[in-house]
């Protein structure tokens, strides 16, 4: 199907529109809503065959994925250089923003919009977002309720509201089009089936009925709510209420444990226990295997049962894991022990305990915290991140409700060591309690800067919290410190705290548990290397085997980028902020329509890519076009998944995309 | 893109008490104007009403509906009607595929200037099919225009602003404001004749 909205203006207009004019650069836009199946047009190439001989050169040709798209067009006309007049083929959108950017130049409208009532930019005849025969005339009166679903104001030729014109033909056919069936006759039909009498109801449509002042209000809402902080992002329902005011509660310690030797970005910790032997709580089980990795822990005291491969969360894949039997003695090791005198710890000294004692990022990402607080760069700007931006996730929201001292200590030593003049402490505003309980502590932190940017997914991305609050861009492959910046997570700099303070290694985290029937939703601290299972027969009553087995999935994460769990006995790593275990969608990502063009990704990726374009060349297996599309510049915020009006599994491409441009690297 | 707002609130009242509905909420068109909270909340007050309730996205897209349909299907069957939040596309689409059903709306539908993929912009179009902008520096006289006039001005506009709404901005003053500061006011000369062809829209539909 094929809604696209412009077509190129006959030769006869266009050489006398462009007669006397020796040079043009071209903007063609690659038009929307038709079935995606070729990645260019051929309006290029008629003009350029139009104009051939004609004493009209064009200098440049460049195509632009929705010229609408003001923010990313924007960026492409910054660029255009020379001052000849730029002709544009596209629909009246793309020409107006173009005439309206460039105010120097003279902009030339080559192409017509097609006029089919069926097309989404204009009012009369939008239909939704799908291509289909339907049709809505937004005209703010619905009648649908009386007419049997069959729209009087698109489908009769005249927009009759009461009752046919008397010019339909003896087989119900509309005198205006004879090819159109009569939309009163369709209804007519349409009700004697449900046997409801016709009963419409005499009312004058009232065309004032959206006053054009609360529209431009709208729009202005609208808009700005989109571009808040940086381009991009959805609103996904927050779903927070269930657990956001279950106080942190210590989740009862497991029969065993099954640590992963692999829970960080860079090698696998290497085993430093064998079976048999006895360990203690806090006990070192592997140990960092070079720069960029981390030591793993145990979290309870009792007897190694063996070293053999889990179903990793993350991979999916037999990682090896050290498996420990409780003996429920929680007998402490003796190198868990606190640091007499903290503040007077040197700088080595600092790191060292970081590393010794397991820390990684535990906002999903993982990455040894002792290499990131030693950047090579110099970083002016600590940001505390407190967005917990996915939906259902409150850990974080807890531990700063409760904990917000601890964690404000934990950023005093990461400022310390980054040498940071600036901290910022970043609270979304849907956690007013948690930003109430940092606030009351500011006297004691006046270094500590606390704001509450506006709730926006994937605003937790550091990425996108360095530009919202310091407007900075980290570079394509770059990191946060190339801007000057690092951020850290309420979790992790709670275990900073509580690794310096109290000697206590990275074993245990908080975690949220909640979704559909949970008996005990909460927030738990939970041991690290607990069972799945033990949390799903805890926390689900043992309902939850047979809802598995009734169309619910189990999340590691958030509902966004979560990761679906197939094995049961796999269990918590350092980066698990939640357990969910959600009902899965009628309709799933992967039951696919064809990519309709509808722009809609490429609206919310908050990197500013081309998401479409991956799942074009990813089906085609033209990988190297989806690098040029930086598709290594992806989050993986799964925005645009979620979005997709035709349900394609963007994000398994983008997955596929970046492992071949990796593996030609 | 459109925003859709819950219609009467006694209307839906009177369908959910009499007429006990199965409930169809879409989603689709997220980021835009749609009173999902507000719908929560109504349906939260009359739980006991409905016979079920479907969160769907896309309604507008058949295939999708179809397969819900098909998950619902006892509840729907058991309703004596089917109420629909969404945009008109959507109560269009289910009542297409429940032909035997009564398919009640829950919601208006308005435009909202701009364009559906991205986010609404201040420029609209309205496939004319015959483009004016090359005449009116870019500027669209037939949606900046509160008439949609052709040939300049009506004369009711007063410190560029439209009568129709003083918020507005009077397209012709921003056209000539444009033509000015590109040095193209000989264009004016050009625009005052051409009549609008109304049958291309017709030709356009039928292609």
């Amino acid at each position: 199907m094929d809604y696209t909205k412009y077509r190129l203006k006959k030769a006869e207009e266009i050489s006398e529109i462009l007669s006397g004019i020796s040079r043009i650069s071209v903007l063609w836009c690659r038009k929307c809503y038709k079935e995606f199946k070729e990645d260019s047009e051929p309006e290029c190439g008629q003009l350029k065959a139009m104009l051939e001989g004609s004493g009209t050169e064009i200098t440049v040709c460049q195509p632009v994925d929705f010229l609408c798209n003001n923010h990313l067009t924007g960026k492409i006309l910054e660029q255009m250089q020379g001052d000849e007049p730029v002709g544009v083929i596209s629909c009246g959108l793309g020409i107006q923003f173009v005439a309206g950017a460039c105010k120097g130049k003279r902009i030339i409208a080559l192409a017509d919009s097609v006029p089919q009532s069926g097309n989404a930019t204009s009012i009369v005849g939008y239909h939704g977002i799908a291509l289909g025969p339907e049709k809505c005339a937004a005209c703010g009166q619905c009648y649908l309720e009386i007419t049997g679903g069959i729209c009087p104001v698109v489908d009769c030729a005249k927009s009759l509201l009461n009752g046919p014109c008397g010019g339909a033909s003896s087989d119900g056919k509309c005198e205006v089009n004879k090819e159109l069936p009569c939309a009163w006759v369709q209804i007519y039909e349409r009700l004697k089936k449900q046997e409801r009498p016709l009963s419409s109801r005499v009312e004058i449509r009232n065309y004032n009925i959206f006053k054009i002042d609360e529209k431009i209000k709208q729009e202005k809402l609208n808009r700005n709510e989109r571009a808040e902080g940086y381009y991009g992002g959805v609103h996904p329902q927050e779903m927070k209420d269930g657990t956001e005011s279950i106080p942190l509660d210590v989740f009862p310690s497991p029969e065993k444990i099954i640590v992963f030797l692999s829970q960080h970005t860079g090698l696998p910790a290497k085993p430093v226990v064998k079976a048999g032997d006895n360990v203690r709580v806090g006990q070192k089980l592997g140990e960092s295997a070079g720069l960029v990795s981390a030591p793993v822990h145990s979290g309870v005291s009792g007897k190694v049962i063996a070293i053999e491969e889990r179903m990793h969360p993350v991979s999916r894949t037999l990682q090896p894991a050290v498996i420990i039997e409780n003996d429920r003695k929680d007998t402490v090791d003796s190198s868990v022990k606190p640091v007499p005198n903290p503040d007077s710890l040197s700088r080595e000294e600092l790191l060292g305990i970081l590393r010794d004692k397991g820390l990684v990022g535990m906002g999903g990402a993982m990455f040894p915290t002792s290499v990131k607080l030693c950047p090579p760069k110099p970083v002016d700007t600590l940001i505390i991140n407190g967005c917990e931006c996915e939906p259902y996730l409150n850990a974080d929201n807890r531990l700063m409700i409760e904990h917000a001292e601890e964690i404000l200590k934990g950023a005093r030593i990461a400022q310390r060591l980054l040498c940071a003049q600036k901290v910022i402490f970043a609270v979304e505003d849907n956690k007013k309690e948690a930003a109430e309980s940092v606030d009351r502590l500011k006297d004691n932190y006046p270094e500590v800067e606390i704001v509450s940017p506006k709730t926006k997914y994937p605003q937790g991305a550091e990425k996108m919290l360095i530009k919202k609050l310091l407007n900075r861009n980290v570079p394509e492959g770059g990191l946060p410190f190339d801007v000057g910046a690092v951020v850290l997570n309420v979790s992790t700099l709670y275990s900073i705290y509580r690794a310096v303070y109290e000697g206590m290694p990275l074993i245990e985290r908080a975690v949220t548990v909640a979704g559909e029937s949970a008996i005990k939703p909460g927030n738990y601290i939970i041991k690290i290397g607990t069972p799945f299972s033990d949390i799903l027969k805890y926390c689900f009553n043992g309902k939850s085997a047979d809802m598995l087995k009734q169309g619910c999935e189990l999340k590691m994460g958030g509902p966004m980028m979560g990761i679906v769990q197939f094995d049961m006995e796999s269990a918590v790593i350092k980066g698990t902020t939640g357990l969910l275990l959600l009902e899965k969608p009628v309709v799933e990502a992967s039951e696919e329509n064809e990519c309709i063009k509808c722009g809609r990704c490429v609206d919310v990726c908050p990197m500013e890519l081309h998401p479409h374009y991956y799942a074009y060349y990813g089906k085609r297996g033209e990988w190297g076009k989806a690098a040029e599309y930086r598709v290594k510049s992806c989050i993986e915020c799964a925005s645009c998944q979620y979005i997709c009006s035709s349900k394609i599994d963007l994000l398994s491409f983008i997955k596929k995309a970046k492992k071949h441009v990796n593996n030609k690297n | 893109m459109l925003i859709t707002k819950i219609k009467d609130r006694q209307e839906v009242l009177e369908t959910l008490k009499d007429k006990n509905p199965f409930v169809f909420k879409c989603f689709g068109c997220r980021e835009v104007s749609f009173p999902e909270a507000e719908i929560d909340n109504l349906l939260q007050e009359y739980r006991d009403c409905v016979k079920g309730i479907a969160r769907i996205d896309y309604l507008c897209r058949e295939e999708f509906t179809g397969r819900y349909l098909k998950a619902f299907a006892g509840e729907i069957s058991s309703a004596k009607s089917i109420l629909v939040f969404s945009c008109g596309v959507g109560v269009q689409v289910v009542s297409k595929l429940l032909e035997g059903k009564i398919v009640l709306p829950g919601c208006d539908t308005h435009y909202l200037n701009g364009f559906q993929g991205v986010t609404a912009q201040n420029a609209d179009c309205e496939q004319c099919g015959q483009c004016w902008l090359n005449l009116t520096g870019g500027i669209c006289p037939l949606t900046a225009c509160s008439k949609s006039l052709l040939n300049g001005p009506c004369g009711g506009t007063k410190d560029g602003k439209c009568e129709v709404n003083p918020e507005m901005d009077c397209g012709w003053a921003l056209i000539y404001e444009r033509l000015k500061s590109i040095g193209r006011m000989d264009s004016l000369k050009k625009s005052a004749v051409n009549v609008r062809d109304y049958n291309l829209i017709i030709k356009g539909a039928t292609k």
